[in-house]
């Protein structure tokens, strides 16, 4: 369905990964790590480490009041569709932050965001506007004539998915984060485990065609203690059933679950073996669901030269996001929750002296209506469309708003219902930058080859602009 | 029409084709490694090449055998036993190059041959990524079951690939396949009573598998179905008591003094509030349930499904008292009828409060509900056909099944209702959220202008809400989508999670019409669901056929066949049973009993496996993370490294506040001592490790896997038959090929 002339390596690797890709093949990978490892452990020239670290804000977050306007127009715009039923942030309570692409005017970030201000301020933050899926640029008036969409709209999973795998024709096996990790492999040769680790369970955006991820739990489990297995002794029948264990793990691959099954202990016990240390952090991170998360993270890049990384890709998530109901307390709570563990998790970077080689990012299902619903301290949200997403780490061109433009030639859509950006009546914004751009940017400094984009992203033909500045240059 | 003629006249063609090279009948067929429920493909005579046919000129010489790249290919199958209007639905082909990379094929026609009925040609299409790959092995499957596997060339003859090791040549048989009746009945049928336990219940009971042999599935299932009542003849769903409802807790003086909720040490008792007001005491009561509910296992198992389609989660709900209101409504509408499921969820003060029906109004709608009750309870996102296949437009592309437009008018729908409060509602109290009734309605906060529903029914403005309720689930309710798109859930959380359309399709027929003219009777859809052939055989040997377990099935089918009790050490009052306390085990396999982490449940019923095509809902929740826990549970209930009598979950009555997760009054332990007198009687270990393979993996286990274990129990002295045990146990519980439930 992706069926385009100059996207043949995309369809004929798809087609392949349709074709249950030889089990025996992957398992024999799985077993070669670490001899590959010490091998080319030698011979590697230096690659300069990078790591993308991707922050998934489960539920649908209410971007419309993390990113406001704070000028006179905007903010009365803003406070005419929220603020009678209560949902309006007070304009003295915004942070107020200037971004120099928005014509010198200002913008408040939600006050639970001090520290993401800083990071503003300094340089090391930037916002990317209005992104969502679209399977091509689309104005209000092709929407509502039926222009082509992502499919299932405003749907929890569906909406999940387009933004995990930057594909909104077709539900796509693969996700941006694995056929990234595919098309970047060669700058991480002699890594001892998956370039790419959720510490969020298994989902689409990990997996590539030939990529999969390592699944850890999260702190405070001791990075050495994240995979074990227990309950056996030195004794010789211990060490025979050790070894049947291990055999057993070999026998019926014809049985593709089994396979599946085998393959994902396999690499469960590869790595526990890899993961024998359990480095120490200098900053305290928050126990917090995220804090934990990302502290798990930052010990897995502590531990990056012994574990041979060049490359690193990185999933966490937080839930709680889709405030149908009661928004205006519960986004403060997971705002508050964001804030603190990004601030824990740069420092840590800057302490861990590769602040300008880690970018993290958020995503999220999609942005909330405009129009509220509900009233009063129950007030909240329904699914909408296009959102504002937050890039934070040192070589990031931080301190302005990117994207591409909307109907009014900024970044930001017309905050009124109805108007000029809304997909329907309930201020749902048709995305202007596509979560292809938003996506190719990050890949783009990771290392994806402009001649791979097509591959990572089979619909990027239709987005000229795939870089959108907001990296320096790789 | 025509494509439909001309495909026909094609066939047609074929079919003499192919009888054109049957040339003299061979002698009876015999294939002797394939099990007798088992597909065959037709061979070459004297070879293991399949006899085909295509649509070329060419009728002689090698080029005839020679399937060009992206070409169509017929084969003759046989061994088949049809239902009345099974046909190519119920197959599906793969193809194998010889560097082991499979590739489905899609199967087009299934049509009997003229000149021998019990001879089917199955015509596929070759997809063009195989590429020009020589000699491959095709073969079909049909309910479950593998055929042979017959050599095709496919772009030139020739190349290294090897017949599968017992291979024979399947020659063109001269009369119907027969088959000995004796082996449909008795023993030799064991192993599909166990697959029947594990499919329709939470794992194998010795007792019960002798009791299926005499009184059959079709009577178990009857039993099961029936209204049980209690001591004061009331019906009851569950063979335990349900954890009582307790209101909201007050504050002081209330049941639990402290202030802050869970584990506060104001409290005389400090568990009072996790026993009393978390969800702790409903995951309990499921794994006792699990294990001991055996009057209520199928009732069980099904409304553990219907949890898992109909979610609702403690995260939101919070307290076992109002969950067990929810599991109550899906336990007894389990083999009712459908219709009245969806009335009663819609209408649930807990469905009400986790999906923000019980806060839309008029005024301010919330689309929640009404876009989850289509997407995931009822129609699905797509377009279906009756076989649960996607219908497609002539670009190949899906079909929405709705709009934005519809959820908008289906939110108007259900707009006014809340939790019941008046004095109609039963069970109001003062001051506490009313759980237990259905919702009700403020007839001013519904929005009663019109609405247009599925297939553009309109709800007319000005009816009341209750009419407007009615009218928009009974719309819902005849999409006929509903049908393929709930039984296709059901199969996948009971049998496979890859059901072949024709399976869907006899399923979905039952949910439709279950033979008296009614719709939506889900004791016919799960009856149906059980006892089709796809789900029923001793052995499955499909490839793809099977779901993984997930850990509560896990868990549960590894205790259920060791007499699963109270810790030796447990009061009296536990009565010797374990206290449940089982989730603290399945909670690191990432399934938190009745709180999953969305409406989206657990894992995503079209998660696919990575590297394959095929879905695999519960990999969604197997991964490197949770991968070694499993064997890990398994070390904990009967460690092999351990002296005799240590096992189990301990019982532990003296957690410190905040660890208490662990606590335990009665714990849980299993007893192989049935396994270990095994032992004593069997030197090599083989009695032992046949017990396990049958009560296991229903007799499934292949000699390398056999022989793997055997090495390892005779390592282990014969002076110690509980290590022996244990270290078997260990094996087969571990293994990949249990995690699978085939």
């Amino acid at each position: 369905m992706i069926m385009k002339n100059d996207r043949r390596e995309f369809i004929k690797s798809s087609c392949k990964a349709l074709s249950m890709v030889a089990a025996a093949t992957q398992l024999r990978h799985f077993g070669a790590v670490s001899v590959l490892a010490q091998k080319a452990a030698e011979v590697t020239p230096e690659v300069e480490y990078k790591a993308l670290v991707c922050i998934f804000l489960s539920g649908g977050n209410d971007s419309n009041n993390i990113v406001v306007p704070n000028y006179d127009e905007g903010y009365n715009q803003y406070a005419a569709a929220r603020a009678p039923q209560g949902l309006a942030i007070p304009r003295a309570n915004l942070l107020p932050i200037t971004p120099p692409s928005m014509g010198g005017q200002v913008y408040g970030l939600h006050p639970a965001l001090p520290d993401l201000r800083n990071l503003f301020n300094q340089g090391k933050l930037a916002v990317t506007c209005n992104v969502g899926p679209l399977v091509r640029p689309i104005t209000r008036a092709e929407y509502q004539a039926g222009a082509p969409r992502p499919y299932q709209l405003f749907s929890h999973s569906d909406q999940v998915e387009q933004f995990r795998t930057a594909i909104s024709t077709f539900k796509s096996p693969t996700g941006w984060g694995g056929r990234l990790a595919d098309r970047t492999v060669t700058l991480n040769q002699g890594a001892a485990i998956s370039m790419i680790t959720s510490i969020a369970g298994a989902n689409v955006f990990n997996i590539g065609l030939n990529s999969q991820p390592l699944i850890v739990t999260a702190a405070p489990t001791p990075l050495n203690q994240v995979l074990t297995l227990t309950g056996f002794g030195t004794t010789g029948d211990e060490q025979a059933r050790r070894t049947a264990l291990d055999a057993i793990r070999t026998r019926d691959l014809d049985k593709t679950m089994v396979q599946a099954a085998s393959v994902l202990t396999q690499q469960a016990v590869n790595v526990s073996q890899q993961l024998s240390q359990n480095p120490v952090l200098t900053v305290t991170f928050p126990n917090t669901t995220l804090g934990n998360q990302l502290a798990q993270v930052a010990k897995l890049m502590k531990f990056r030269t012994q574990l041979n990384m060049s490359r690193q890709i990185f999933f966490v998530q937080l839930g709680g996001f889709d405030t149908h109901t009661s928004q205006l307390a519960g986004q403060t709570n997971l705002w508050t929750q964001v804030n603190n563990a990004l601030k824990a998790f740069y420092d840590e970077t800057v302490a861990q002296g590769i602040a300008s080689q880690v970018t993290t990012f958020t995503m999220s299902d999609f942005n909330r209506t405009f129009n509220p619903s509900g009233s009063g301290s129950g007030v909240g949200t329904d699914h909408a469309w296009g959102g504002h997403h937050f890039v934070m780490g040192g070589a990031v061109v931080g301190g302005d708003f990117y994207g591409r433009p909307t109907s009014n030639g900024t970044f930001f859509p017309t905050l009124v219902t109805s108007g000029p950006d809304d997909a329907d009546t309930r201020g749902r914004f048709i995305p202007s930058t596509a979560v292809e751009q938003y996506a190719g940017t990050l890949s783009k400094w990771f290392g994806l080859p402009d001649t791979d984009v097509p591959i990572a992203f089979p619909n990027a033909a239709n987005f000229p602009a795939m870089d959108l500045g907001f990296m320096m240059p790789a | 029409m025509s494509v439909l003629s001309s495909a026909r006249r094609r066939l047609r063609l074929l079919t003499f084709i192919g009888a054109s090279v049957f040339l003299a009948s061979q002698a009876l067929f015999v294939q002797a490694a394939l099990p007798d429920d088992a597909p065959v493909i037709v061979s070459e005579s004297g070879s293991t090449r399949a006899l085909v046919a295509m649509n070329t000129r060419a009728r002689t010489g090698p080029s005839f055998r020679v399937v060009p790249v992206g070409g169509r290919v017929t084969f003759y199958v046989t061994n088949l036993d049809l239902l009345k209007g099974e046909g190519a639905s119920a197959f599906r082909a793969d193809v194998q190059d010889v560097n082991s990379n499979r590739y489905p094929l899609e199967v087009l026609s299934l049509q009997a041959t003229a000149e021998r009925p019990w001879v089917y040609a199955l015509t596929v299409q070759l997809h063009g990524a195989i590429g020009d790959v020589g000699d491959a092995l095709v073969r079909v499957t049909w309910r479950g079951m593998s055929s042979n596997r017959v050599r095709i060339s496919i772009g030139h003859e020739g190349g290294k690939i090897q017949d599968d090791p017992d291979s024979t040549p399947t020659p063109m048989p001269t009369a119907p396949p027969t088959h000995s009746q004796a082996e449909l009945v008795g023993l030799p049928w064991t192993g599909d009573r166990v697959r029947f336990m594990m499919q329709a219940g939470f794992g194998v009971n010795p007792v019960l598998e002798a009791r299926l042999r005499r009184i059959s599935y079709s009577t178990w299932i009857e039993e099961q179905a029936e209204e049980k009542r209690d001591v004061n003849g009331d019906i009851r769903y569950s063979t335990f008591a349900y954890p009582p409802f307790k209101p909201t807790r007050t504050l002081p003086p209330g049941e639990c003094n402290g202030t802050t909720g869970m584990n506060d040490p104001a409290d005389p008792d400090p568990l009072c509030f996790r026993n009393l007001y978390s969800m702790f005491p409903v995951q309990n009561w499921f794994y006792r349930e699990a294990l001991y509910g055996e009057d209520q296992q199928l009732r069980r198992r099904v409304s553990w499904a219907l949890s898992q389609i109909f979610v609702v989660g403690g995260r939101e709900t919070e307290q076992s008292g109002r969950m067990i209101e929810y599991i109550k409504i899906l336990d007894g509408h389990a083999f009712g009828n459908f219709r009245f499921l969806l009335r009663d969820v819609t209408l649930s003060p807990a469905m009400g409060n986790y999906l923000d029906m019980a806060r839309s109004t008029r005024q301010n709608p919330n689309e929640n509900y009404a876009r989850e009750i289509l997407q995931l309870f009822s129609v699905g996102v797509d377009l279906l056909n009756q076989d649960g296949t996607p219908q497609l437009t002539p670009e190949g592309n899906r079909i929405p099944s709705y709009s934005q437009s519809t959820v908008d008018n289906f939110t108007k729908v259900f707009t006014g209702w809340t939790f019941c409060s008046g004095p109609e509602c039963t069970n109001r109290a003062e001051g506490v959220l009313n759980y237990i009734d259905p919702m009700a309605v403020s007839p001013a906060n519904h929005d009663n202008t019109e609405k247009v529903l599925f297939n553009g029914e309109i709800v007319p403005a000005g009816q009341t809400p209750d009419q407007d309720l009615r009218q928009a689930l009974d719309n819902i309710f005849h999409h006929p989508n509903v049908g393929p798109f709930v039984s296709k859930l059901l199969i996948q959380q009971l049998v496979t999670s890859n059901p072949t359309p024709a399976y869907v399709g006899r399923v979905a027929a039952k949910f439709n019409n279950n033979g008296a003219g009614i719709r939506g009777d889900l004791k016919a859809v799960v009856r149906a669901i059980l006892l089709d052939p796809e789900a029923r055989g001793n052995v499955k040997t499909d490839p793809d056929y099977g779901h993984l377990r997930e850990p509560v099935l896990f868990a549960t089918n590894i205790l259920k066949p060791y007499n699963p009790t109270a810790q030796a050490a447990a009061p009296a009052s536990c009565g010797g049973l374990s206290d449940g306390i089982l989730n603290i085990a399945t909670l690191p396999l990432d399934q938190d009993v009745y709180y999953p982490p969305s409406v989206f449940n657990y894992y995503p019923m079209d998660y696919i496996i990575p590297g394959t095509n095929l879905a695999g809902p519960e990999f969604g929740i197997f991964s490197t993370g949770t991968a070694l826990k499993r064997p890990n549970f398994v070390n904990q209930m009967a460690p092999p490294n351990s002296a005799a009598g240590v096992g189990g979950i301990p019982i532990n009555i003296t957690a410190p506040i905040g660890t208490n997760i662990n606590y335990a009054p009665c714990g849980t332990r299993i007893d192989l001592s049935r396994l270990q007198n095994l032992v004593s009687a069997d030197p090599n270990g083989s009695t032992l490790i046949d017990t396990l393979d049958r009560e296991l993996l229903h007799g499934s286990m292949s000699p390398a896997m056999r022989n793997d274990i055997s090495v390892a129990v005779q390592t282990v002295s014969a002076a110690n038959p509980l290590k022996r045990a244990r270290t078997a146990f260990y094996l087969v519980a571990t293994s990949p090929q249990f995690q699978v439930q085939r």
